[in-house]
């Protein structure tokens, strides 16, 4: 479905990806929401971690998300270094209307930065936008969403147009502010986004904005052990993700953060 | 948000009684199970038959109550767990020839024969406790009837109407008389899950359901049921092919012994669920979140009679077990056990699960479960090498597959028909059957596994596979039987013929030989995590921290070795702001970890005799310590967490001269309002007092008299100021004050103790210095390095090996004593014995102390360091009972001169004071109020 289905020819780099947060701050949903362009209520739980894969274009070149999508539970936490390892990137998802899940992402993110590889690209993630948002705030559903699921009341504010307008709709729900967050993330050098993966809005965009971060060479040397395809450049500028997302010039998210 | 558990540091293996018990799915003895006089397992050679089976089976017979086991000297052909209340009688047959037999008629009305191939004494012994036992379980039978008359094993024998025997013909005891009316009521209705009312899952037909229930129901009928179960070598077989769904949970209850926990523990189910109604915890709340994603894709988990009844199970489980409480993955067994069984059934499955065949795999470390997969892992690489080279070269972790297989006993990962025929055999063969299951799925896609190059690759591979077990394995051959073979069975042949080799006992072994290791991960890891999560971690270096939490673990450990065990490690979890699990230690730890953390809250000894010099340690009590467990509670929840712990050393370990006093104050401030009351004086004299016990010398006697007395002194003093003056200006003895009132503020306080350079000496450096952080040996590291592997590992030898100390050490006094070279001696906790105080220039206030006084001070600071005689005045002996002491009365003749002397400089140090530091905020006007009217007063 949102498969890059005219792929260059070149083979897609992998990129391994690992989400991590406290339980029900709805990981698996980002992930459903980006792979499946699908938001559903009930599903598995995570069992150690659930192993998806998504394609994502990025100018010419094409990544294959390998995401690993970790059980939030406290115990679970032991195991998460058998997921992160070797990681060349990582969602740090918390909930936006629950302070404490702020806590523990920014644990994780302290672990992350001290124990998983180096050059690891992370971003924060604070999700279930759509319930801070009042009624009606946004019109316009997000284009690209084939999948119109959504329940009738919910807000959908147009990727593009980013969190700040949304902002003004915010109702008391929220207790993490995307400013606090922000700054957090800016601190440590995360990206960061807020996003609602029963929306939709801001979930591709994490995903693209990480994909421009990634350094896609750096992988490609390592993988192949030899010439890196000499498509140097790629990977910087503008994000043209593929068909996963079709909004133009989307990204928002991202600005939060440009270290 | 850290969770601390000695659980692992405190294992042991179990005792060869506890194995066997174990073996036969027996639950472990209770208190009246085992006769007063008895040994726990009673163990006899025996020859077993079955009326009705031509096979008779050599092996052995166990009498384990309220249980009598036996097995088949092969370990698989014939085996039983009777209960001892489901044997009607027992009779000793003709014994010929010293031929022994006793013939069993069971509750079944199954007879069975164990000739006891021991000596005739052996067998008598044996035959006189199986007597006792029997007598002591009759009780239990009347239990019986009304417990097995709802399994559907019963309901599927007498299905045909045939007369339900369940009853011995002959009466011989009146309570076993058959009641017609029990047999038409048990026809009516039967344990079962929900499967019954959603369907089972499926096609019966494919599953060949009626032929299977038919062969069950002639093994039932002629090998016993339920509590009866005699399993002869065709109830393999029958498990192998998969046991039919309606008779599954009967089976699966009766397989793993759980029924036996059933009968022992009636209405132990609802209780549980009563008592806790409407209660919530973590638990609760995490089971909340995943009763939606619990096999959504049956029906009844679709309804919310499907998700009450899976919450009811979870919940009254995480009540019962609340070190386990609630873990992921525990929701998809337990709905996967309720499409078969009742409630009630589950839930005493589940403990069965969690205490014994999946032990440690759901606990807060999940420490089981990591170690199966290292043990997996190991028996991957020893039997199939080729597959684990590659995965080391590609770098693939196995576990990222096969940890959901064992967590979920394959339910999560393989359709669920195929999962529930694994699940049969692993209740009735063990936890080896998981290992067995997990290598052959390797082998089976070995040629493609070679092929993968990365953990995705690996997933990938997995999952196609697990789709296509039902399809045939052989789907070109030309024999259509071969054909015919689909994947699944082709994996279980694989599991049970290639790798039979894998028994019981190298999985007890191999877990054995990796646990240590398993051990030493978590905790580094837990002890990483817990120092990383501080929210403030003070003043202290990242090592000392870790120091700390050594400290800390270490206490947790001994406690919980010291006999109060799972209970107390359970009391002390609770729950932190952001609702997580997090350790907390009451005042019994906490006196542990403050000896190993401060000097003077340990009794040291040094022991020395002609063998050896050692320092013996022991746990001081002293309401000091009670006192400052209360004072680093802020939240007052009476016990301590680790973040607790350093935020309240971290109050008193860097502290300087005027914040340890103030410090000392408000340890000792009991109601907090800013004042010591006369008690909280005569307190913090006796804490001063204990501090001060093993310090050689009297110099610090003479200094706490003296504080007293200036305390005393200077409080009456003050006192007067709101209770009129009056009196004191008269020479009258004031009124004693209410010994709780306010008395004494901060800075009169402060100002007392400045008056005694040896206190201020205590409070500037010496407190201070009492804490002293041991470093764990070996370096702390962030990745598992062997050095770190090493300390860990020698804290732990260091640890077992302490029993073997204690005995050498009373070895070496008892010879010592003997010889007349044993000399103990008490170590001092400040004892400047290495530090010359006497070249030692007060740092601060100088002016405080006259040059008379300073050279008294100095010499007494020499004092300490060693030398025993004393050229001061000798305190007087009442001393030692400070509470006694007139409040007015001068110790020293020095002391009347010092008085007014320190007050002036006081005074002028306060002004100084408010530039330097707040510390005086404390002190009101009113105070320095009260301070001028007594230098008025008092002036020459």
């Amino acid at each position: 479905m949102a498969e890059a289905g005219d792929a260059p020819l070149d083979k897609p780099v992998q990129v391994k990806l690992v989400l991590l947060g406290e339980a029900a701050v709805g990981k698996s949903s980002v992930v459903m929401r980006f792979v499946q362009n699908d938001f559903s209520e009930n599903k598995e739980p995570t069992i150690g971690a659930a192993f998806l894969t998504q394609k994502c274009r990025l100018e010419d070149r094409v990544l294959r998300y390998e995401i690993w999508d970790t059980a939030g539970q406290e115990r679970f936490h032991s195991l998460a270094p058998m997921y992160y390892r070797n990681a060349q990137a990582a969602v740090v998802v918390y909930d936006i209307t629950k302070a404490s899940s702020l806590e523990k992402a920014k644990s994780w993110v302290k672990e992350l930065q001290r124990q998983a590889n180096p050059n690891i690209v992370i971003a924060l993630v604070g999700n279930k936008l759509d319930l801070v948002q009042s009624t009606g705030a946004g019109a316009a559903a997000p284009a690209g969403d084939e999948g119109e699921e959504e329940e009738p009341d919910d807000a959908t504010a147009t990727p593009g147009e980013g969190a700040e307008q949304a902002e003004e709709g915010e109702q008391s729900l929220r207790q993490v502010p995307k400013e606090e967050a922000a700054a957090y993330a800016q601190e440590a050098g995360l990206l960061f986004a807020e996003t609602s993966a029963k929306t939709g809005e801001g979930v591709v965009e994490v995903f693209t904005e990480i994909a421009k971060k990634i350094p896609i060479e750096h992988i490609l040397a390592s993988v192949r052990g030899g010439p890196a395809g000499g498509r140097a450049g790629a990977g910087q500028g503008r994000g043209q993700p593929g068909n996963v997302n079709l909004q133009e010039g989307a990204p928002t998210g991202g600005k939060a953060c440009n270290c | 948000m850290t969770t601390i558990s000695a659980q692992f540091r405190n294992y042991r293996e179990p005792t060869k009684d506890e194995a066997i018990r174990e073996f036969f799915n027996a639950p472990p003895a209770g208190p009246g199970d085992i006769p007063p006089t008895g040994k726990d397992v009673l163990e006899i050679s025996a020859v077993m038959s079955l009326k009705g089976e031509e096979q008779s089976y050599s092996g052995r017979l166990y009498l384990m109550p309220p249980f009598l086991t036996f097995v088949s000297l092969d370990k698989r052909s014939a085996r039983f767990t009777l209960p001892l209340y489901t044997i009607r009688r027992v009779e000793k047959v003709n014994s010929r020839a010293g031929m022994f037999e006793l013939a069993l008629v069971l509750w079944h009305q199954m007879k069975i024969n164990v000739q006891l191939t021991s000596l005739r004494p052996t067998a008598d012994a044996f035959c006189a406790q199986l007597r006792d036992a029997l007598k002591a379980q009759l009780p239990q039978m009347k239990r019986l009837r009304p417990f097995v008359r709802v399994s559907y094993s019963e309901h599927l024998i007498k299905e045909d109407g045939e007369e339900y025997m369940d009853g011995d013909e002959d009466g011989k005891d009146g309570q076993d008389e058959i009641d017609t009316d029990d047999i038409k009521e048990a026809k009516t209705e039967f344990l079962g899950g929900l499967g019954l009312t959603f369907k089972f899952p499926g096609d019966p037909k494919k599953l060949r359901e009626k032929s299977k229930l038919k062969l069950w129901k002639e093994y039932l009928r002629t090998h016993g049921r339920n509590v009866t179960l005699v399993r002869y070598p065709s109830v393999q077989r029958l498990i192998q092919v998969g046991l039919p769904n309606k008779l599954r949970g009967d089976l699966w209850e009766t397989l793993s012994g759980s029924i036996y926990l059933r009968f022992a523990n009636p209405g132990v189910y609802n209780q549980i669920l009563e008592q806790h109604a409407g209660e919530t915890s973590t638990s609760t709340e995490d089971i909340e979140k995943d009763l939606n994603r619990s096999l959504p894709e049956y029906r009844a988990y679709q309804s919310e009679i499907g998700i009450a009844t899976l919450r009811r199970v979870l919940t009254a489980y995480s009540w019962k077990n609340r070190e386990v409480g609630y873990c992921q993955a525990m929701n998809i067994l337990v709905a996967a056990i309720l499409i078969y069984m009742s409630e009630e059934q589950a839930f005493w499955l589940l403990e069965v699960l969690c205490n014994r065949l999946l032990p440690g795999y759901y606990s807060p470390s999940m420490h089981g479960t990591l170690l199966d997969q290292k043990v997996f892992e190991s028996l991957v690489s020893r039997c199939l090498p080729i597959i684990s080279e590659h995965f080391h070269e590609v770098d693939v972790q196995l576990s990222v597959a096969s940890l959901p297989w064992f967590l979920s006993l394959y339910i999560n990962s393989m359709p669920m028909i195929f999962a529930f025929r694994i699940v049969d055999c692993f209740f009735a063969m063990g936890p080896k059957v998981l290992f067995q299951v997990g290598l052959a799925i390797l082998k089976i896609n070995g040629e493609k596994l070679l092929e993968i190059q990365d953990d995705g690759g690996f997933i990938h591979l997995m999952r196609d596979y697990f789709n296509t077990l039902g399809d045939s394995a052989h789907p070109h051959a030309s024999d259509p039987r071969m054909r015919a073979i689909t994947n699944f069975q082709e994996l279980l042949v694989v599991a049970f013929r290639e790798f039979s080799v894998i028994t019981d006992d190298t999985i007890i072994s191999e877990r054995k030989r990796h646990r240590q290791e398993i051990v030493t991960g978590i905790e580094s890891f837990s002890k990483r995590a817990a120092v990383r999560n501080l929210k403030d971690p003070g003043q202290f270096k990242k090592e000392q921290l870790g120091a700390i939490y050594d400290t800390l673990y270490k206490a947790i450990c001994d406690v919980s070795a010291s006999g109060s065990g799972a209970n107390a490690i359970a009391q002390l979890e609770t729950i932190d702001a952001q609702g997580r699990a997090e350790t907390r230690i009451d005042l019994k730890t906490y006196r542990i970890f403050l000896s190993n953390v401060a000097t003077w809250a340990r009794d040291e000894t040094v022991v020395s005799n002609a063998f050896v010099n050692r320092v013996d340690r022991t746990v001081a009590e002293h309401e000091l310590i009670d006192r400052m467990f209360l004072f680093w509670d802020p939240t007052h929840r009476g016990a301590l967490s680790f973040q607790d712990i350093v935020t309240g050393l971290n109050g008193v370990m860097f502290n300087d001269l005027m914040s340890n006093i103030e410090w000392f104050f408000t340890v000792h401030d009991r109601d907090k309002d800013g004042f010591l009351s006369r008690d909280d004086v005569l307190q913090l004299s006796e804490s001063l007092l204990f501090i001060f016990r093993n310090e050689i010398g009297d110099a610090y006697l003479g200094a706490v008299s003296n504080f007293m007395a200036n305390a005393f002194e200077y409080g009456d003093a003050l006192q007067p100021a709101t209770n009129g003056n009056a009196q004191l200006a008269e020479g009258e003895k004031p009124p004693e004050p209410p010994t709780n009132t306010p008395y004494l503020n901060l800075a009169t306080f402060r100002m007392v103790v400045l008056a005694d350079e040896l206190l201020e000496s205590f409070f500037d450096t010496d407190f201070s210095a009492t804490f002293k952080l041991e470093m764990a040996p070996g370096p702390e590291s962030p990745s598992e390095t062997p050095g770190l592997m090493a300390g860990l590992g020698g804290l732990l030898s260091g640890f077992i090996t302490d029993e073997n100390k204690k005995t050498l050490n009373r070895f070496a006094d008892e010879l010592g004593k003997s010889i007349g070279r044993h000399q103990v001696t008490y170590r001092p906790a400040i004892g400047k014995v290495d530090r010359d105080m006497a070249l030692q220039e007060p740092k601060v206030r100088e002016p405080l102390v006259s040059p008379q006084m300073r050279n008294r001070s100095m010499s007494s600071g020499s004092l300490t360091s060693g030398t025993s005689t004393s050229s001061l005045p000798t305190p007087s002996s009442e001393l030692n009972t400070p509470g006694f002491l007139p409040p007015q009365l001068p110790i020293f003749p020095a002391l009347p001169e010092r008085t007014p002397f320190a007050i002036d400089e006081v005074k002028d140090d306060e002004d100084d004071e408010d530039d330097e530091d707040d510390l005086v905020v404390t002190a009101g006007d009113e105070t320095l109020d009260e301070v001028d009217a007594f230098l008025q007063e008092n002036a020459e």
